[in-house]
């Protein structure tokens, strides 16, 4: 205790429809560092943002409902705190940047107004003090002339621009904390490297903790120090980066990083495929949630495995049953891949028939 | 502490059968999207009540007269003058007018003529509308230009002015006479509608994706837009039969509508109008059914325009 | 452009080709006051059973090629010769003809499929539109296709919401297959799709170009996806191609600074690689294509940008290597990544 600045324990939020709870976070857990930065790596529906909107509070409820579990910021529970207390600490204590800067930006207030906002908020500064300090800000962010672009409007800037005001919004109070939500996904490459190096170097400066949340691998190598992989609402690795690359210990993980044409490798012909689509968390399958589409499944696998050390490894975690490294597990692998494929090629061509045979 | 050391490897666990599925199943069959707007405009209480109204409704004036003996709306049952004017009663439940008709018979007889106007010159309305709206969004252009400018024109002049000199020199009195003209103020709004729902719908990527396979004009206008664009239309078309009412009632209250032998709720309220002090129910009666008709249409309209939102969610 | 390599046939050949949208102002009398140079004088060929990556940022014009070549646009200028016939200004039932030889994929399989529609009727839709057989035929061919993508054929009869993206993209892929085209325009094909989904898509297109003979081009802003589906690869960059190039030589030896900084920007998995990785960052934004910049389109964010880039358009041309195009003053200096 005492030495995490952000320490996410078996959090649960599952949202009410009419059919049920679907368990969009699902027993989460990890802890972030002062300073430290953590990339959180999943697919859509995974429940990656939902965790950071859960941290942050930002649920509607209803439908978003928290089942357990607990939000320790600076040994303080969040799920517990009033919320007019919750109000200083989102902005002040915690930064959030979004996929689209554009919904999140005041249309009919102008940029430096919006910078300003959270100073006289929560640092209590006079509006001529927070518009100095949001020039500052804002040159500290890479806009040119900032002096002038201080009194531009959102609509005024182009996407990566806009970015860069989040940014600057989120960072204005100091916060210890910045949580990223695909940061990058709306914009271009070429834009997409600017930002991360802007995000970098200026958690850098000011020792922020980053919370970087994204669907590419290749962004949290060159940004993060640990991560974590999400699968259906749970984490099912976690990891120092350079660990996890060298040495991914679940089916997940190797899956994903098998599955991206990478620019430095030769070409395959074929690239590894993860079969299948991610479940429905409405109607979870019993067990591990990846086991329909993980070829290293054993019957044990209908349990869900806890997420436990990695052998011979203190900070490498994993929820998998199977020792993936293991040659008899990665034949048995194999040998089920190669009896799918064939199975399908079966499947496809007697389906095809029947569904003939009942149209003519 | 690997689990799988302490469990001895390899052996993991036993092992299990390939997973055989080309896809995953479809995990649960979906409702299909008729039955969420069903159950979406289930769960609205003022919409429901406004179609119930609207069932027993059409029950009451189409179905009564076979069914009750209040069938006969011109027979004058009472000649006594003074039993005329009369209140309610077990043989006339809404009293007899001045000159001894049943009341009943003819609230009935009025709202089929109510009724059947306001739902026949809807339907015209909307033909023409949409397919003005349709051709003139779809198209673009000088098309466009024409087709709206035209319609801009129409809106612009006053209608109850124009219905009124209209109806004067071109109206019988007959039916068929004021839903032609009915008809011909109500095609705008729904032009206008439709006109802006294929100008975005035309953009849509599934569009060009018909268009990529050869589909003509009409296919893609009346196969892939029109479907989708079906949910503002028929809310419009449902609150247009309340407009149509109301139309057709001001009208015949005026003269200028249905003329007698036919009658309406307009003329029934315009007949009882000089009644009110002696008895108010030969005006209460047709004036509360349109109101109570047009309510429930509007509620019904509110209802659907929730049920139809395209922003659905499945919930 | 490229000369036509013996044994293969050239079954695309864009020549010049100009798409420029109009602004207009005012609301009856329309006064056209500028022009989206959305695509500004393109010229390339696809031989026939190849694929050809258009790799670009968003606004770069390279949606619009894919959708002039489907002519869902009709172009400003330029010819679009399909099988030796001038697609650019065709129109009626001729066009309609090509256009069944003429495919394309959209990127977004949530916007491509009609939700009113089943999916069975589809993947049936074109081969109705096109009277190919009878009804049973058609579905008959139409559950053929549905095992050919990886789909169960009982699924004819549900409709799209039911599908995930994944298997929304093979809905796209069979209907597009139903007229058997020879050439298909798969415009960002994989980049709404989850990343573990992508591989699943990019090997069935694999598999179907060599089942069917088929010539693709293919359009992404991935180069990492790019490389790994094409054979060939034209870089563009605000309404021009800058760069065309065989695959592997692109990679190795770019010879455009807008192609090496793409190639610098992609993010790789590998938290050593990107350690050591020297990254060039463009500065700025794309340029509008209204307010095109004066001589090199790119000099605005060009590291190596002198004064004559400022002042001269650089021509396409032919650079060292095989069959590579470059347009730049200065080719020999990129370096590669």
């Amino acid at each position: 205790m005492g030495e995490n600045l952000l320490e996410v324990q078996d959090l649960k939020l599952y949202f009410k429809v009419k059919a049920g709870k679907v368990r969009a976070v699902d027993g989460v857990s990890f802890t972030i560092k002062p300073g430290e930065k953590l990339g959180v790596v999943g697919e859509s529906g995974c429940g990656k943002s939902v965790t950071a909107l859960s941290i942050m509070r930002l649920i509607p409820q209803p439908p978003g409902e928290y089942a357990g579990g607990s939000v320790l910021f600076e040994d303080q529970d969040l799920l517990d705190v009033p919320e007019s207390a919750m109000r200083k600490i989102r902005g002040g204590q915690i930064g959030m940047i979004f996929q689209d800067p554009m919904t999140c930006l005041n249309p009919t207030m102008t940029v430096g107004k919006q910078i300003g906002e959270g100073l006289r908020i929560h640092l209590k500064l006079s509006g001529d003090q927070a518009l100095k300090r949001a020039i500052a800000l804002l040159e500290q962010v890479g806009i040119p002339d900032a002096a002038t672009r201080v009194n531009s409007y959102p609509h005024q800037f182009s996407g990566g621009m806009r970015q860069r005001v989040m940014i600057a919004i989120a960072l204005a109070c100091n916060p210890k904390l910045l949580i990223a939500d695909e940061p990058t996904t709306a914009l271009d490459v070429t834009v997409q490297a600017q930002i991360l190096e802007l995000i970098n170097g200026v958690c850098s400066e000011f020792g922020t903790a980053v919370m970087l949340i994204t669907h590419d691998l290749g962004v949290v190598a060159g940004m993060t120090d640990r991560v974590v992989v999400m699968y259906a609402g749970k984490v099912v690795e976690t990891a120092p980066t350079g660990e996890l690359f060298a040495n991914p210990r679940h089916p997940y993980t190797l899956g994903l990083l098998a599955s991206v044409p990478r620019l430095d490798e030769k070409r395959h012909s074929e690239l590894r495929t993860i079969e299948g689509a991610p479940p429905d968390l409405l109607s979870p399958p019993p067990g591990c949630p990846f086991m329909p589409r993980c070829a290293f499944a054993r019957a044990i696998c209908r349990t869900m495995p806890p997420l436990e050390l990695v052998a011979g490894n203190s900070s490498h975690l994993k929820a998998c049953w199977v020792n993936v490294t293991d040659p008899n597990e990665q034949a048995y692998a194999d040998r089920r891949r190669k009896a799918r494929l064939e199975a399908t090629q079966v499947a496809i061509s007697t389906s095809a028939d029947v569904t003939l045979q009942q149209t003519s | 502490m690997d689990i799988s050391e302490r469990l001895n490897v390899p052996s993991t666990g036993e092992e299990i059968e390939p997973f055989l599925e080309v896809t995953p199943q479809l995990v649960q069959q979906r409702r299909s999207q008729g039955r969420i707007i069903f159950d979406r405009f289930i769960r609205n209480r003022a919409a429901i009540v406004g179609a119930i109204f609207l069932i027993l409704l059409f029950l009451f004036c189409f179905v009564g007269p076979l069914v009750t003996t209040h069938n006969q709306p011109d027979q004058i049952h009472v000649t006594d003058v003074a039993q005329t004017l009369a209140g309610p009663s077990w043989q006339f439940p809404f009293g007899t007018d001045d000159t001894g008709r049943d009341m009943m018979a003819r609230a009935m007889a009025g709202g089929q003529v109510s009724l059947l106007i306001a739902l026949i010159s809807m339907f015209m309305a909307v033909i023409v509308g949409v397919s003005i709206g349709a051709f003139a969004g779809f198209y673009g252009g000088i098309i466009d230009t024409l087709l709206m400018r035209f319609t801009d024109v129409i809106l612009s002049v006053p209608l109850y002015l124009l219905l009124f000199v209209l109806s004067a020199s071109f109206t019988d009195g007959s039916p068929k006479s004021v839903i032609l003209l009915i008809s011909f103020f109500g095609w705008q709004y729904a032009a206008r509608l439709v006109r802006g729902e294929f100008l975005s719908l035309r953009e849509r990527e599934y569009v060009l994706a018909a268009r990529t396979i050869g589909a003509k004009g009409f296919r893609i206008m009346f196969r892939h837009i029109l479907p989708n664009a079906a949910g503002p239309i028929i809310v419009n078309a449902t609150l247009l039969i309340g407009v149509n009412i109301i139309l057709e009632s001001v009208m015949s209250y005026f003269g200028f509508g249905i003329k007698p032998p036919n009658s309406s709720w307009g003329t029934l309220v315009s007949d009882g109008q000089g009644f009110f002090d002696v008895d108010p129910l030969l005006l209460m009666v047709p004036a509360l059914l349109i109101f109570f008709t047009v309510l429930s249409v509007n509620l019904v309209g509110d209802g659907l325009r929730d049920a139809l939102d395209p922003y659905m969610t499945e919930r | 452009m490229a000369e036509t390599l013996v044994g293969s046939k050239t079954l695309l050949d864009i020549r010049d080709l100009k798409m420029y949208f109009p602004l207009t102002r005012g609301i009856v009398l329309q006064r056209v006051i500028g022009y989206v140079r959305a695509v500004d004088g393109i010229s390339f060929t696809i031989e026939q059973g190849q694929t050809l990556g258009l790799v670009g940022e968003s606004g770069s014009g390279k949606t619009t090629i894919g959708r002039t070549i489907v002519r869902l646009y009709k172009p400003t200028e330029g010819q679009i010769i399909f099988d030796n016939q001038d697609l650019a200004q065709m129109g009626g039932e001729h066009l309609r003809e090509i256009r069944r030889r003429v495919q394309m994929v959209f990127q977004d399989p949530f916007a491509s499929l009609n939700p009113r529609f089943t999916i069975g009727s589809l993947i049936a839709e074109p081969m109705h539109i096109y009277n190919i057989g009878s009804s049973s035929e058609i579905r008959e061919k139409t559950s053929e296709l549905l095992s050919v993508v990886g789909l169960r054929p009982e699924y004819i009869n549900r409709y799209p919401h039911e599908f995930s993206g994944g298997q929304r993209q093979r809905i796209a892929v069979a209907r597009a297959l139903s007229i058997n085209p020879e050439f298909i325009v798969l415009d960002e094909p994989v980049s709404a799709l989850d990343v573990s989904v992508r591989a699943q898509v990019l090997n069935l297109l694999q598999r179907l170009q060599n089942q069917f003979n088929l010539t693709y081009l293919f359009v992404s802003h991935d180069l990492s996806v790019v490389r790994h589906v094409a054979d060939r690869i034209a870089v563009m960059y605000l309404g021009r191609i800058v760069e065309l190039a065989d695959r592997d030589e692109l990679y190795a030896a770019p010879k455009h600074p807008y192609t090496q900084a793409l190639l610098s920007s992609i993010p790789i998995p590998d938290p050593q690689i990107e350690k050591r990785r020297h990254r060039i960052i463009l500065s700025g934004d794309l340029p509008s294509s209204i307010n095109i910049p004066s001589g090199c389109r790119f000099h605005t964010r060009c590291p190596m940008a002198q004064q004559i880039c400022r002042e001269v358009d650089p021509i396409f041309e032919r650079k060292e290597g095989r069959e590579h195009y470059a347009a730049c003053h200065f080719s020999e200096e990129v370096r590669p990544v």
